[in-house]
């Protein structure tokens, strides 16, 4: 049985599958220590981030600036959840092109 | 090896995995680097720059002389590269590398005064226009170097002009000359120094470093990343100059996520006058595949180099250094 972490929104469940996808990792959603896991592969390769970044930016259809590319947002799930929903609510409302 | 193991790449383990042998306590090496990283560093920031070429020309024999049996050894990786080369014209090129890397190691030395960058002479930079163009679209630009002497001075020249370059260097070169006091001391010194000479830098060993090189792309600015050495704990291996050579795999990963132009640059001379080079941006095979991707680009990108070394050989530092 998987048990879901209720103190996540959607978007958060939906950055960690993206995250446990892009780096191929052998482990179920539910066991993911994001925080820990992250800081685990920028120590070991550094381009697993840019590979998770990238695929997050494509679920979501966002681009993150330049600026935020940091390790200390990226890895805050929290945050990174709160400034996607920010983004994609953006997108959203704008009117299209 | 048959030929079609040559053709087809493997993907190796990162060096660094590998144990690394006993060193002894100190080598000539490191006395070299001693001096050179103490009394001359701390001479030659009060004396003048004509300073640097007497002391060049007077150390080269010596010089010459010391790096006899990697000279020797370079003469055998030219051949393997260029067989129809003869074995004098090999040796000629061995004994400008040797020169080249003498003068390079002493430019980094006038990089260091605090008006280092003034005393740069460049005699001109060509194809700026594909520099140009490479940026316009917004996605930054790789720059595709090899080991060429000028380049150090080349970039701190560019950053001068508007155009800084973030540098992509390994923290921990391999040094098989170098003993304990070089591992643990001076290599780090050494690093350090180089980072005061060009601060915009990054370390493949740290964490953030691919964070910073796509911050640095996706504000559209320039990145410089080597593409002959093994900056990185993932390799390539793939036939190139004769020999099974390790590209870092980081450099693919990056072009093929950021988007950004890949742009080959070719840096040649010393301080007292050098030329950049910029010639027009490759055109990058996208491919969702990472090792389809590296299989489209691989022959384009190492196609430039072995031409931009087939051009200029003594000026490529790494023959004595393989």
């Amino acid at each position: 049985m998987e048990i879901v972490d209720t103190s996540l929104t959607d978007t958060a469940r939906r950055i960690r599958r993206v995250f446990v996808e892009s780096l191929g990792l052998n482990l179920s959603e539910a066991d993911l220590d994001y925080e820990r896991k992250l800081d685990e592969y920028a120590g070991l390769d550094s381009l697993a981030i840019l590979e998770f970044i990238t695929a997050l930016e494509k679920e979501f259809g966002i681009t993150i600036e330049p600026e935020l590319l940091r390790l200390d947002f990226v890895s805050d799930l929290q945050e990174l959840a709160a400034y996607v929903e920010l983004r994609t609510a953006d997108l959203s409302s704008s009117p299209p092109q | 090896m048959p030929e079609s193991d040559l053709s087809s790449p493997s993907r190796t383990e990162p060096e660094a995995a590998r144990r690394a042998p006993a060193l002894p306590l100190c080598t000539v090496n490191d006395l070299f680097w001693l001096l050179y990283l103490y009394p001359l560093r701390m001479l030659f920031a009060v004396l003048p720059r004509a300073c640097f070429e007497w002391l060049g020309k007077f150390a080269e024999p010596f010089v010459q002389w010391h790096e006899r049996r990697r000279r020797e050894r370079g003469i055998g990786t030219i051949l393997t590269a260029y067989p129809a080369m003869t074995r004098n014209q090999a040796a000629q090129i061995a004994r400008e590398c040797v020169t080249n890397n003498m003068f390079h190691v002493l430019d980094d030395l006038l990089l260091l005064q605090p008006p280092g960058g003034k005393m740069l002479h460049c005699t001109s930079i060509q194809g700026g226009e594909h520099l140009e163009r490479a940026v316009s679209d917004g996605k930054g630009a790789i720059l595709l170097t090899a080991h060429f002497c000028a380049n150090r001075i080349a970039l701190r020249h560019l950053a001068a002009r508007g155009y800084p370059v973030l540098c992509v260097h390994n923290r921990r070169p391999s040094n098989r000359a170098q003993g304990e006091l070089g591992r643990r001391i001076l290599q780090p010194r050494h690093i350090e120094l180089q980072r005061r000479a060009n601060p915009d830098v990054v370390y493949v060993q740290d964490a953030e470093c691919s964070l910073k090189i796509l911050q640095r792309l996706r504000s559209g600015g320039l990145v410089n990343i080597q593409f002959d050495g093994v900056p990185g704990f993932r390799t390539i291996e793939w036939p190139f100059l004769g020999r099974q050579w390790r590209f870092p795999a980081g450099f693919f990963d990056i072009a093929r996520l950021s988007g950004a132009a890949v742009l080959p640059v070719l840096c040649l001379g010393r301080s007292t006058g050098f030329r950049i080079i910029f010639s027009p941006r490759l055109e990058v095979l996208q491919s969702p595949s990472p090792d389809e991707f590296v299989d489209r680009n691989m022959p384009a990108f190492t196609q430039v180099l072995s031409q931009q070394i087939a051009d200029h050989p003594g000026e490529w530092r790494l023959w004595t250094h393989l």
